[in-house]
């Protein structure tokens, strides 16, 4: 007996490798189907049933490919949204820095690049967000902004340094926590682009 | 072609009561009678989308050999869309027998 459907759905568990869970799903489900499929074949209990089978099944890496498609939409709209999150909550944190601490305690150019990698950041991320929506670029410069912005502002304020209220501090680790669930929706993003990419660059 | 309407397909296969991948794809088969030949495969992503916007619901069985199987269901979002593309499909059938006729009608 050959081993047609274990080495199909073994194979197509690789392909599906930029999502385990996803990957463990449809390994059972293709498994029950293909299973069921050669049952159903004439020629069955043999090699050919199997290989039947597994042929009218399709390519695993094109159905891979597609699963990679529809995983694109899905990170680029939580990628959206944490990024829609973190713009908000930096601007807060921003404007009650400014309320709760006295201002210019930093260096010079700090201000500056607190408040210009803002607002590049957002503009970068409105103008994403009419023109290229599951663009990786847009969301690399938003992110690359924020730290900026975020990263700006804690020198600013000088937090570390003078022994800064809990509740700046709170926010400026809020912050900081929001750009790291971002940057692992970026970079979540880009490794499904760059999978899709060679699914179906090796598919045609 | 077919791939466009793929989603409408699978939900209208599901109408009848759940069923899992291979009986859907097979009850396609049965309704074409044979004219959609897709990969079987092909039918696995349009689950997995139509579940992921709300359409469908699934959960795992285990039958009689002992195999686990997702089990597909439409849900009630699912039964409205089905009505939905089927109401859009016909307007754009009628158009399109309407274009190819010509002058003949």
């Amino acid at each position: 007996m050959t081993r047609a459907i274990d080495d199909y759905v073994a194979t197509l568990r690789r392909e599906l490798d930029f999502d385990r869970a996803l990957a463990d799903r449809l390994a059972s489900e293709v498994e029950d189907h293909l299973r069921e499929a050669a049952e159903a074949d004439p020629a069955w209990p043999s090699p050919e049933a199997e290989r039947c089978a597994v042929e009218r099944f399709g390519l695993g890496r094109e159905i891979a490919a597609e699963f990679a498609a529809d995983a694109i939409d899905r990170q680029a709209r939580r990628t959206w949204i944490t990024l829609a999150v973190t713009v908000a909550v930096t601007f807060v944190a921003m404007r009650l820095r400014v309320i709760w601490l006295d201002d210019g305690a930093g260096p010079d150019l700090a201000p500056l690049i607190d408040r210009y990698a803002f607002v590049a950041a957002l503009t970068v991320g409105v103008v994403a967000w009419f023109a290229f929506r599951r663009s990786l670029a847009a969301f690399a410069i938003c992110l690359g902004g924020l730290v900026a912005s975020i990263g700006a502002g804690i020198v600013r304020a000088d937090l570390f340094a003078n022994g800064a209220p809990l509740h700046v501090l709170l926010s400026a680790a809020g912050e900081i926590a929001l750009v790291g669930v971002l940057a692992f929706h970026v970079i979540g993003l880009g490794r499904r682009l760059r999978r899709t990419a060679e699914l179906r660059r090796v598919g045609r | 072609m077919l791939k466009g309407h793929l989603d409408a397909i699978v939900l209208a296969a599901l109408e009848a009561g759940p069923a899992h991948g291979y009986a859907i794809i097979e009850t396609i088969k049965q309704r074409s009678a044979g004219t959609f030949d897709l990969p079987e495969g092909t039918v696995y992503p349009a689950l997995h989308r139509l579940e992921q916007g709300g359409l469908l619901s699934s959960a795992w069985t285990t039958p009689a050999n002992g195999r686990r199987r997702r089990i597909y269901s439409l849900t009630k979002a699912g039964v409205a869309a089905l009505n939905e593309r089927r109401k859009a499909w016909g307007r754009f059938s009628q158009a399109v027998d309407t274009a190819l006729a010509g002058g003949r009608a």
